[in-house]
Parts: C-alpha cells; structure tokens; sequence
C-alpha cells in the first residue's frame, strides 16, 4: 500500500500545500510509504534559498531535504513544470529529483491523494 | 531607491500563479501605460511574465525573499511595502486581482 501526495499549490501563499506536508510526514513517522509529488506552482516548495521570516512564516526547506530522514521516499519535481517556473535542477533542494510525464506515476501508486 | 515618477495609467496587484484564470486576465487587460505588481504567490510568475512582453513589472521584495526569488534576475524590480504604496498612490486607479 504505497501512497504518492500531490502539492499543486504555490508555497506560503495558501494552507494547502503546507499541510499536505504534514500529512505526508506523519504518514511516513507511521512507517507507511509515501512519495512526494510537486507539480504546477508546487515546484517553487523546492527551490533553494527560501527565507520567509519578513512574512513570518517557517522555511519548509529544513524538513524537505531532510524527508528521506522523516522516511518520505521520494521527493519528485514534474519536470514540465519546473521549466514553466524556471527551475533548473541545481536551484532544487537535496534529495529532490525530476519527474517526467506524472501520469505514468500517478498509476504505479495505490493511493494519490492531491492537496486540496 | 526612488520610483520613477512616470505616470502609471491602472496599477494592476496581482498575487495568483499562472493557473489560476486571473493571471491571464489581469495580462491580457494590461496597457502601454500600466505597470504590474506581483504579489504573494504571484511572484513564483516572474519566470514567465518575464516572457510576456510587459510595460512595467514589480514584485515585493518579502514575498521573493520567501520563495527564493530574485526579482532583477527576471527582468522585474522588487518594492517594499512603502515603494508598493508609491507606486498605488501614482497610478490613476489600481485593480487588485
């Protein structure tokens, strides 16, 4: 039972996508095997540098590169989208790869669930 | 840094990305004479307005420093809130999408 979340969602603007974060965390700290998706505006959640203190909010980058540690498998970036958002593979955070075509990916997964 | 005093026709506020259907709106109702802050979640666009061939584009500088962006890079020019008010106050009318 492997479960793939998806975060469309620009970071720190909305809730959403930060609280997919959490939910793909606890899944993980439960042992159960979750895989991160980030397409649309969700790459930018994987872009090195960010420093949010001035809207006075916690910097996501920390406990994204250190996902594998949470137990997150995979931390993916759909490629498409990372060139809409001018995101070349170095600006992305450790441990975060691209990912081409999420269709194919969505099916190899039990569960998908995309942040609301 | 001192704004140029040019007079801006509409000041659109932008703080969507470019999937939301507002983007294109506010893009596509954009004159010779308006200038185009992005905002919020609206500045992860400064890779494609950076395309688009537009008058004048700004984008606030906490909103960029949050996300790891970098305004000049793309061909834009970041405001702090006091500039962003400068800029609300010289334009003739302000859309904020």
């Amino acid at each position: 039972m492997t479960t793939l979340i998806v975060i469309d969602q620009a970071p720190y603007g909305l809730w959403a996508g930060r609280e997919a974060l959490d939910m793909a965390f606890s899944l993980a700290t439960f042992d159960q095997p979750v895989s991160l998706l980030f397409t649309g505006a969700g790459v930018n959640w994987l872009r090195k540098g960010q420093t949010p203190d001035a809207i006075e909010q916690k910097s996501v980058e920390r406990n994204l590169s250190a996902a594998p540690v949470f137990g997150i498998e995979q931390l993916l970036a759909d490629e498409a989208s990372c060139q809409r958002y001018g995101l070349s593979p170095d600006e992305l955070i450790d441990g975060a790869n691209m990912a081409r075509g999420s269709s194919g990916l969505l099916a190899s997964y039990t569960n998908v669930i995309f942040s609301n | 840094m001192k704004l140029p005093m040019s007079q801006i026709h509409t000041l659109h506020i932008l703080n969507k990305t470019p999937e939301h259907p507002r983007f294109n709106e506010c893009l596509a109702m954009m004159g010779p004479d308006d200038a185009l802050v992005l905002t919020e979640n609206g500045v992860t666009a400064l890779w494609s307005t950076s395309k688009a061939a537009l008058p004048k584009v700004f984008a606030t500088k906490a909103d960029l420093q949050a996300r790891g962006l970098v305004a000049e890079a793309n061909g834009a020019t970041s405001v702090d809130y006091p500039e962003l008010v400068d800029l609300t106050v010289q334009a003739k009318r302000v859309i904020s999408w």
